[in-house]
């Protein structure tokens, strides 16, 4: 048995670390275990500050997700305060969270992820021919014809494509052999790529995956020029809460949001629709294909047995998220849990998640068991609107403090919290929606799906016919994991066009309102009150908690997609996703973990976001207050 | 193995043309806002200067300025990655992870020793001897020092890096810092902002690498061709400003006909960054242009600066700029003299707690009736 440290996990945000402890001999991973490194504090930065600003604050939560961190802050301070937004403000919202969906998945995918499935060094063995003529055979094959819904169709001809020629390969290909050659591998360098994963596919798809991430380097900027529009900036664009701050007037030149502006916005959604159908989702597909025809069905940990997803997109107005009214209203209907979709969806069994249960503590509650705090009651799990976190670290098994050999399995460490949903543990992520959504329409519990809803069956049964495998075969694995997230992102340019639409004709109504200053002012607000922002965020569910006392924040507590992936084990429920997934997983060649790589990264790690849980209390550790007027 | 390339060498072995190389010279010289006297000086250095060897660290922060980077026009992040430096050691982007990663990077200190440049992304936590933030099962400040001992130049990345960020805003839980508070006797460039406009950090490590040093910096570190104005003098809307014409709630009918945000907390004045020259995409927009006022996230601790809805104290409108410039000048004046971390922010406070009591007077105008109706 040997114990085998990946500190740290590359091609990700934020700081982890996993060991795992793999049969040599087998290649069986008897043991895993997932740690957050770092706590930055955050939650309890914004107690105290203006309910209004929250937004800002929180945002910085994560900058690889940026913006999701705002979008769920605004709508629990809207939550708290009775706040309902106007329509454009809604719309724009979703164009602004559906472009970062595209936009994170393709990052993530090229630049984060494909470097676990293809290798730069094995596309020098390619025929450029051969991988002209591949490149023809994936567009025909693993193209998927699905389209959403488009009331103004504005794009002419799919601008963007992939090119197919024997040059252009060929070009590629030099280049990567004189940075290989001049043996300044920058990034490139220190990695296993004589591991025998990489002998999967062939040459040819290697050398058409780099260059894709080479072509996808350069083009994601544009997926998310809606934001640059609405918000500003990217990372980490303007709102406001009641709505967006960028006015709407076909009147003005110098209007935040004009016709021209529209134009440019449009554009960029053609853009990415054309991304995703022409690169990511025949290359998502073919590189899975090819991963399963060779037996790689591994790395489902959680999916197959439970998980959880909150739903997104409300198509108009909502009185509020806490009451349950945000549920009636979503495009995609993923609220829910599912369990046991492994042994096939008519055996599967789907358990609601609706409003009442958001403030239920036997629904939704964090433990602490191996986590790095404290709690008043030990072995009592917290509901958010009255989590307590008092930070104890404790160190590793062996090493000290601050040089740790190996973690202490047995005892606490992460900084991650362990999110529950009725006690149990739960994978969320692009996949977890897709096999909510999924279910809920076989088993007829949706019985009008919306377009979208439809759109994700057809995709999963459209794949299922190409690997000609049943979904549940194919979706809770590492591959499925991965293409899951690629179908997202082909749904999600059509849901950004979709409100596009939206937002255009209800302008051409007369409508040009985008914010809801009724209550700005403190004043019109009740003494205390609370509310949940809910997203369904690029990695999964995310719910962010918030209680407002006298105007300002007195508790702050979000749970994120990487806290119910990321955490630690607990001895009633078991191990996290990111463990289970681990432990699901064949290693050839422990000292050259690749399969573990590839797996933890199929999660689309963001660990920042995990480790930030503070408590109600606040407890303060080395505090230097160097603010006279606070 | 050892050789390191120079620009023009790369471009040869790509076999791409002189013409080309010259162009991407020039190129390079108005991106860096050099004069194009300068062109000759910036083609030698691109023919002799080897590639930078580039080490790149994270502490305490989002990713969100590795974001910024990528997303950066001219250069393209995929040409300044593959092309123009050594990108030796970055975790968000190498193939590599753990062990290996580890020891890539202590290869490249030893091997690069005196010749590298580290960009730091993110604060550095500094309470009980920096366990908030463990990377390779150490401390990043034990890393950090370590990386920093063998610089050439270090590069604060982002706000974070620069002033300690978010993390350090009030109560500070983890007692994060800025590079530049432990690291000394090291050329430091602060390239702040939350996170920097994209072109504004590849615009800094372009010139360290040309050039071989880094920028010229203002009294506060900052490279001047980037940071030398406040947004407000750079404000497409600050004719609005000098008009008296403000924005008075969101979403008013001045809103939508772009005038000046200052009353609803834009802090232009007292900021500085390319925000309102370059803009975001090459010159598509800005937060103010999109509605929202500023938060100036490359000003020292400007966490502590809120409410951000609260409008900046003592400026007074209209047509009374010399007031709205001294604030301007007090804060430069105020952070030459060394005062660090939150002074100017518990200055900047103060005067808006005293502004909270004034009220701000009722100055400015709306325009005619609802234009929207017309
Ligand atoms: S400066 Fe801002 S964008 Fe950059 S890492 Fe810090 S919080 Fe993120
Ligand atoms: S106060 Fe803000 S919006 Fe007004 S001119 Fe100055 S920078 Fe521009």
């Amino acid at each position: 048995m040997k114990r085998i440290v990946v500190d740290p996990i590359n091609r990700i945000e934020g700081h982890l670390r996993v060991e795992i402890k793999v049969d040599e001999t087998t290649g069986k991973v008897e043991d895993a275990l997932s740690s957050g490194t770092a706590w930055r504090g955050i939650e309890l930065v914004l107690k105290g500050r203006d309910p209004r600003d929250a937004w800002l604050f929180a945002q910085r939560i994560c900058g690889v997700c940026t913006t999701v961190h705002a979008l769920a802050s605004l709508r629990a301070v809207e939550d708290a305060l009775g706040i309902d937004i106007p329509k454009n403000a809604n719309y724009i919202r979703n164009i602004i969270a559906a472009s970062q969906m595209v936009h994170d998945h393709t990052v993530h995918f090229y630049h984060l992820h494909a470097l676990d499935w293809v290798s730069p060094v094995a596309a020098l063995k390619a025929d450029p021919a051969a991988a002209a003529a591949l490149q023809n055979t994936v567009l025909d094959k693993y193209t998927l014809n699905l389209s959403g819904p488009v009331s103004f169709d504005t794009s002419a001809y799919a601008k963007d494509f992939p090119k197919a020629t024997t040059a252009y390969f060929k070009d590629i290909q030099n280049r990567i052999k004189k940075v290989v050659d001049s043996g300044q591998l920058g990034i490139f360098a220190a990695h296993y790529w004589d591991h025998p994963d990489y002998n999967v596919l062939p040459p040819e798809a290697h050398l058409m995956a780099v260059a894709h991430y080479l072509n996808m380097l350069d083009r994601q900027r544009e997926i998310v020029i809606p934001h640059i529009i609405f918000g500003g900036k990217n990372p980490h664009p303007h709102y406001i809460v009641g709505g967006m701050p960028c006015s709407i007037s076909m009147n003005d030149m110098n209007a935040p949001v004009n016709t021209e502006r529209l134009a440019v916005v449009d554009n960029s959604i053609n853009l990415s629709i054309d991304l995703a159908n022409g690169f990511y989702v025949p290359d998502v597909l073919v590189i899975g294909d090819l991963f399963v025809k060779a037996g790689y069905v591994d790395g489902g940990g959680l999916a197959g047995q439970r998980v959880l997803a909150f739903g997104d997109y409300p198509e108009d107005h909502y009185s509020g998220i806490a009451n349950g009214d945000y549920f009636k209203n979503l495009l995609v209907r993923a609220n829910g849990v599912v369990e046991n979709f492994g042994q096939g969806v008519a055996k599967a069994t789907f358990y609601p998640l609706e409003g009442k249960d958001l403030s239920d503590p036997n629904v939704l509650a964090e433990g602490v068991e191996h986590s790095w705090y404290s709690y008043p009651e030990t072995g009592k799990d917290l509901h958010p609107w009255s989590g307590v976190t008092s930070p104890q670290y404790t160190g590793p098994k062996e090493g000290d403090k601050t040089h740790w050999k190996y973690l202490d399995e047995a005892g606490k460490y992460s900084w991650i919290k362990t999110p529950k949903w009725n006690g149990k543990m739960a994978e969320v992520g692009p996949l977890a929606k897709y096999i909510v959504v999924y279910t809920k329409v076989k088993q007829g519990i949706i019985g009008e799906p919306t377009w979208a809803e439809k759109f994700i069956v057809d995709q999963i049964e459209t794949v299922s016919k190409l690997l000609n495998l049943p979904p549940e075969k194919w979706m809770p694995t590492t591959v499925g994991r991965t293409a899951a997230r690629g179908l997202d992102a082909q749904l999600s340019a059509y849901i950004s066009k979709y409100f596009f639409d939206k937002l255009v004709n209800n302008i051409k109504a007369g409508d040009t309102n985008v914010a809801n200053t009724r209550t700005w002012d403190p004043a019109t607000w009740p003494q205390e009150a609370k509310g949940v922002g809910l997203h369904e965020a690029p990695r999964g569910g995310l719910s962010h908690w918030v209680t407002i006392k006298n105007g300002k924040i007195d508790n702050y507590q979000a749970v994120v997609p990487s806290t119910w992936n990321a955490c630690p084990r607990d001895s009633k429920a078991g191990y996290g996703a990111y463990e289970a997934s681990m432990i699901d997983t064949k290693v050839k060649l422990a000292e050259k973990p690749l399969e573990i790589l590839r797996v933890v990264h199929s999660f689309d790690p963001c660990l920042a976001c995990a480790t930030h849980l503070y408590d109600r209390e606040g407890k303060e550790l080395s505090v230097v207050r160097t603010d006279p007027y606070l | 193995m050892d050789k390191r390339d120079t620009l023009w060498e790369l471009f040869q072995k790509k076999n791409i043309s002189r013409r080309d190389f010259l162009k991407t010279c020039v190129a390079l010289t108005s991106l860096m806002g050099l004069s194009t006297e300068l062109i000759p000086q910036v083609v030698e250095a691109a023919e002799q200067k080897p590639l930078p060897p580039v080490i790149w660290l994270h502490g305490h922060e989002c990713t969100g300025c590795d974001e910024s980077f990528i997303r950066s026009q001219s250069p393209l992040a995929s040409d300044l990655v593959l092309n123009m430096i050594a990108l030796e050691y970055m975790d968000v982007l190498a193939s590599a992870a753990g062990e290996p990663l580890e020891h890539h990077l202590e290869e490249t200190i030893s091997k690069y020793a005196g010749q590298y440049l580290l960009v730091f992304e993110g604060a550095v936590p500094t309470a009980e001897n920096g366990i908030y933030c463990m990377v390779g099962g150490k401390p990043i400040l034990e890393t950090l020092k370590h990386a920093a001992s063998g610089a050439l130049a270090i590069i604060e990345n982002g706000s974070c890096a620069a002033w300690g960020g978010i993390q350090a805003a009030r109560p500070n839980p983890t007692n994060s810092v800025a590079v530049s508070e432990v690291v000394r006797g090291k050329p430091i460039v602060k390239v702040p902002g939350c996170p920097p406009i994209p072109e504004v950090l590849t615009g800094t490590i372009m010139h360290f690498a040309l050039f071989g040093q880094l920028p010229p910096v203002d009294s506060q570190g900052r490279p001047k061709q980037f940071f030398g104005n406040r947004i407000h003098d750079t404000c497409y809307r600050r004719p609005f400003f000098d008009s008296g014409m403000f924005v008075e709630n969101f979403d008013d009918i001045a809103s939508k006909a772009g005038w000046c945000l200052y009353k609803v907390g834009c802090r232009g004045p007292e900021a500085y960054n390319s925000c309102g020259n370059m803009r975001w995409w090459n010159g598509m927009s800005y937060p103010i242009q999109s509605g929202a006022p500023c938060v100036a996230c490359a000003a020292n601790n400007f966490w502590d600066n809120d409410p951000f809805y609260e409008r900046l104290p003592n400026i007074p409108v209209p047509n009374t700029i010399a007031n709205a410039d001294k604030i301007g000048g007090i804060l430069a004046g105020v952070t030459a003299a060394g005062v660090v971390a939150h002074g100017v922010a518990s200055y900047i406070q103060h005067k808006v707690h005293q502004s909270k009591e004034e009220k701000a007077h009722g100055a400015g105008q709306q325009p005619e009736g609802d234009r929207d109706n017309e």
